[in-house]
């Protein structure tokens, strides 16, 4: 990932003029900002920031758990899948009973590294086969329930209720529904260089202040008027950071949004909650499936593998954990298409060096399956929610964010 | 009153009274009842004309200003009074080749077609030699880029008709059934689909809910994009079902898994041969089914018959159209109201419509000036205000809405673009400002992307082959420190074809067949604007300006900020000494003015 903005004295300093106001507020100093890294810091002691930080990645459209680690052990997983079952000499095997399949070398060295923890068979009750519907739970952690915002959302207002700029960060088209938060604006870009506003020498003036407005009823130029704050408070720290990152990392074809999450850590962003997404129901795939999910799964595991290389790179892979999730798997048994149809208990993945890798939670049976073919789900997901919440970020209260008590895992090292 | 005065004093005379448009009272919302003749003024007028349609000038609203509220909305609804639609048929490209009929889903998939046959897409695999199969992937990548980009050209034609068109609401409500019944280009990767499709959204698009439902059903673009193809007896494959149930008449909640299975099933054998519609009979299950209570040997369109019998479809269908053209929150009760309209018009969309758009309710404080633009609206009305007759072809209006999240043909999901809230974050916020400016400021350097096409990679290729470089070394990717990642791995493999170079040659056959899009910039003239609206000051142009082009105004600071800016690059506040040297600092306000948060709402 290359990226050839430039970024010249002059327009450094109109950063410095245009971005950093917010900034020198917040931090309470009113002192002369001088470097970025700087007033990031004060930003972040401000935040509490103890330089833990959670990566959330979302594999849309209901990913195929059961071809993407294959358990090649399993006989029923071939009775199942005579056309999509994928053969042993095919994947990449990583014990007795499971491989990953064939394109995912990333995710096998991470295995093997001992970096990569496989949670099997999280799900929860009364499944629902909607992608919309499962999504929404999954980004709510309120399974049939009509819960308004996201838990990444409800976290940082727990975490940081004093809502300090730039705390969560969704790299994205839209702005995703788990981080929708009470008291928060997530910070929502797509392309780091489209994240300016773009302006003229005379505009600026009036392009660099937030006008006065006395009380506002409409409830739709509220919101604006606060997406227009935490605009003019995070789009210059955002392309800073991405100006000055060039990696020599490989990511692949795909890439995803990691590089970018690498930028603005090693920019020193204070945020601790990134939210971003393989896109657009790519996983969701009803017919000819092999071809294009094997690829799928290369790009996601090249990204993955790229990014945990990128944060060793800039000495930060201790500080960062990535869970992966989808809002649900699919049917064991494959469709006359070449195709699975929607399911329902899936695997996650939790990376990063300070986890402990290997297999966690109980593998759902093949044999045993509901009504409709499906898995029955062993794993609440908001067990490895919870895992994320108190075991990595150290937020105690999950009971109260989740509501609910759900069992952690024991999935990071000291 | 103020009918009969020029539409420059008109608006003058109301910007200095109050800038707030009027709306009604409070006590209107959520109720139904038509708006009387004497409740009817030029800002319902514009506010009529913004939701019915993309807004338009002064003018415009003005003659809608003159009618009665029902003449007004029976002129926008059923087109009375309304000048004829002369509005030319898109100007297809001879791209298409009856050889690549049926197209496979997937390059593996043509090739190992190719492999089998000695041929695929009409193209033979070469006897001997290198790359014997390369022809054929090259051809596959042709279809591949001149269908996006002749969709390309679709979007253009169909947003010069949203701009130009006498009557608007035709693309309006295309453009919902668009975002409603889903399909997309890449996916379906067969623009003559999705011209059909769009064809019958501003035929039908009016017309009754169920016929439009059938007709949109056995359309090949739904077809494709939903595998209803691969359907077959014994073995159903149950996207289409669920998603007709789903997203399309009911919502979730309103039938059971197994409801979506027997659906399925009746819609079996559903496939389509190029553009034609056909039931294949021996794929289709003629058994029993049961579904929604109902049993009986039913077939794809009993099955919507049911559905349009569930009084939640009438709800579900009347509460979406109303969040589209209204507002976003939607009581219940109100919702079950609307359901009625629909129901009792056995699915006839005018009648809602009228009931909508006649409503006090629509008039209220809570719907007037609360919606959200979405980024075709934002775009198309911006221009529509702005007095032009055409979409500009810089800067391109094609990148511009898939920047800001609702390219044309290019729905993110089958959920289609969620409205309101959601086509506003952070980023995107500075991205319609940006819009704006590369509208009053065209960007000299504008390359379009219809010629300069198919991203990095593909310039990069071609560069090295007209280097002289052979293939394969042409189509490395770039070379990176230490491990390279699994996937460059594999797209670098040397087999009987480079698929990056198929990739370089299929963009470049594609550019060679499909017309450039025209690439004339927005001819604005906002001195003579001024002129005519006869305005004498800065703080008249001002207030002008936010009058004619926000239907919610800034703050009174941000207004003073405004006016003062223009008197500093005027070097005075009196129009008539500015007059000759105007041109360049009304169009640095005005995109101040397009720039404000609330430039988005209306």
């Amino acid at each position: 990932m290359k990226n050839h903005f430039s970024f010249s004295k002059s327009s450094r300093r109109d950063l410095l003029r245009a971005g950093m106001c917010g900034v020198c507020v917040s931090a309470g100093a009113g002192l002369p900002v001088r470097v970025f890294g700087q007033a990031a810091a004060a930003l972040a002691a401000q935040g509490n920031v103890d330089g833990k930080i959670l990566v959330v990645l979302e594999l849309s459209g209901g990913n195929d758990g059961l071809n993407t680690l294959v358990p090649y052990g399993d006989d029923a997983y071939y009775k199942h899948r005579p056309n999509l079952g994928i053969p042993k000499k095919e994947i990449r095997v990583i014990d007795e009973h499971f491989g990953f399949s064939g394109g995912m070398a990333g995710f096998e060295r991470l295995y093997k590294d001992g970096k990569l923890a496989i949670v099997h068979g999280c799900g929860y009750e009364n499944p629902s086969f909607s992608h919309f519907t499962s999504m929404a739970y999954w980004h709510t952690a309120a399974p049939n329930s009509g819960e308004e915002y996201g838990w990444v959302g409800r976290l940082a207002d727990a975490m940081a209720p004093q809502a300090p700029p730039n705390y969560i960060v969704n790299v994205g088209a839209r702005q995703s529904l788990a981080v929708r938060s009470r008291k928060h604006v997530p910070v929502v870009f797509d392309d780091p260089n489209k994240f300016t506003q773009e302006k003229f020498y005379e505009e600026r003036p009036i392009l660099e202040s937030l006008p006065e407005h006395g009380q506002i009823d409409n409830p739709a130029r509220r919101f604006l008027l606060d997406t227009a704050k935490s605009a003019k408070d995070a789009s210059a720290l955002v392309r800073e950071a991405w100006s000055k990152y060039h990696s020599p990392i490989d990511y692949g074809i795909a890439g995803l949004d990691l590089p970018k999450v690498v930028a603005l850590i090693d920019a020193g962003m204070p945020t601790r909650l990134y939210y971003t997404s393989y896109r657009n129901n790519a996983f969701d795939t009803h017919v000819f499936q092999g071809d294009v999910h094997k690829r799928l799964l290369t790009y996601a595991s090249d990204a993955v593998f790229a990014f945990m290389r990128d944060l060793e790179r800039i000495k930060r892979a201790d500080d960062v954990v990535v869970m992966v999730f989808s809002e649900f798997g699919r049917r064991v048994p494959e469709n006359v298409n070449l195709g699975t149809d929607h399911g329902t208990a899936n695997l996650m993945f939790v990376v990063g060096n300070k986890v402990k890798g290997g297999h966690y939670g109980q593998v759902p049976s093949l044999t045993k399956l509901d009504a409709g073919d499906n898995l029955i789900y062993t794993t609440d997901f908001r067990r490895v929610y919870g895992t994320m919440i108190s075991g990595w970020l150290g937020y105690r209260d999950a009971h109260s964010l989740l509501n609910g008590d759900f069992q952690t895992f024991d999935v990071f090292r000291a | 009153m103020l009918r009969n005065l020029p539409i420059g004093l008109v608006l003058v005379a109301v910007a200095a009274g109050a800038l707030a448009q009027a709306n009604g009272p409070a006590s209107w919302q959520n109720d139904l009842t038509p708006i009387g003749a004497k409740d009817w003024n030029y800002d319902f007028a514009e506010h009529l004309l913004q939701r019915v349609g993309f807004g338009g000038t002064p003018e415009e609203i003005q003659a809608l200003a003159k009618l009665t509220p029902q003449q007004a909305v029976a002129r926008m609804v059923r087109f009375e009074g309304a000048p004829a639609a002369n509005l030319a048929p898109f100007d297809e490209d001879a791209i298409h080749d009856p050889g690549l009929e049926p197209f496979p889903p997937s390059r593996p998939a043509v090739t190992d077609l190719a492999k089998q046959k000695g041929e695929a897409l009409g193209i033979k695999v070469k006897p001997t030699g290198n790359r014997r199969l390369q022809p054929v992937v090259d051809e596959f990548f042709y279809w591949l880029r001149a269908s996006a980009l002749e969709t390309n050209r679709v979007a253009y034609w169909w947003a010069n008709r949203m701009v130009d068109s006498p009557r608007p609401l035709q693309e309006k409500m295309a453009l919902f059934w668009h975002g409603h019944f889903v399909s997309n280009e890449a996916k379906v990767r067969d623009y003559r689909k999705l011209l059909a499709q769009l064809e019958l959204f501003q035929t039908q698009g009016l017309g009754n809910f169920k016929d439009l439902t059938v007709a949109v059903a056995q359309g090949p673009a739904m077809l494709s994009f939903l595998d209803a193809g691969v359907n077959v007896k014994g073995a159903s494959n149950e996207n289409f079902a669920r998603e007709i149930m789903e997203l399309f008449t009911m919502g979730v909640g309103n039938y059971t898994e197994k409801d979506i299975r027997e659906a399925a099933r009746a819609f079996t054998g559903w496939n389509f041969e190029d553009l034609k519609f056909v039931v294949n009979k021996d794929q289709h299950d003629d058994g029993e089914k049961t579904f929604l209570g109902r049993t009986g040997r039913f077939d794809g369109v009993n099955v919507i018959d049911i559905i349009m019998q569930q009084p939640v479809t009438a709800d579900f269908i009347a509460g979406k159209i109303y969040r589209y053209f209204v507002r976003q929150d939607l009581s219940p009760e109100l919702q079950k109201k609307l359901g009625a309209v629909l129901r009792e018009n056995k699915y006839e969309i005018k009648p809602l419509l009228e009931a909508i758009f006649l409503s006090r309710d629509f008039y209220s404080p809570a719907s007037v000036g609360t919606r959200i633009y979405s980024p075709v609206e934002l775009a198309v009305s911006t221009y529509k205000k702005l007095g032009l007759k055409s979409i500009p072809g810089v800067p391109d209006f094609n990148s511009v809405t898939g920047a800001l999240g609702q390219q044309l043909f290019a729905p993110p999901t089958v959920a289609g673009w969620a409205q309101g809230q959601a086509w506003i974050t952070p980023g995107l916020l500075l991205e319609r400002a940006n819009f704006v400016r590369d509208v009053l400021f065209p960007d000299i350097g504008f390359l379009p992307p219809d010629r300069y096409t198919g991203g990095g990679e593909v310039r990069r290729v071609a560069q090295r082959v007209r280097e002289g470089m052979d293939i394969s070394t042409a189509t490395q990717d770039e070379t990176k420190d230490g491990e390279r990642a699994e996937s460059n791995k594999n797209a670098d493999r040397d087999e009987e074809f480079n698929t990056r170079y198929g990739s370089f040659r299929g963009s470049q056959l594609a550019i060679e067949r499909v017309t450039p899009i025209p690439r004339e910039t927005a001819q604005v003239n906002l001195s003579r604007t001024v002129r005519d609206a006869k305005l004498k000051t800065t703080a008249e142009v001002v207030d002008y300006f936010i009058h004619r082009f926000m239907s919610v105004p800034p703050s009174t600071d941000a207004r003073q900020k405004l006016v003062a800016f223009l008197d500093r690059d005027l070097g005075t506040s009196d129009i008539s000494v500015a007059q000759t040297y105007m041109e360049q600092s009304l169009r640095l306000v005005l995109h101040l003015i397009m720039s404000q948060p609330e430039y988005q709402l209306g």
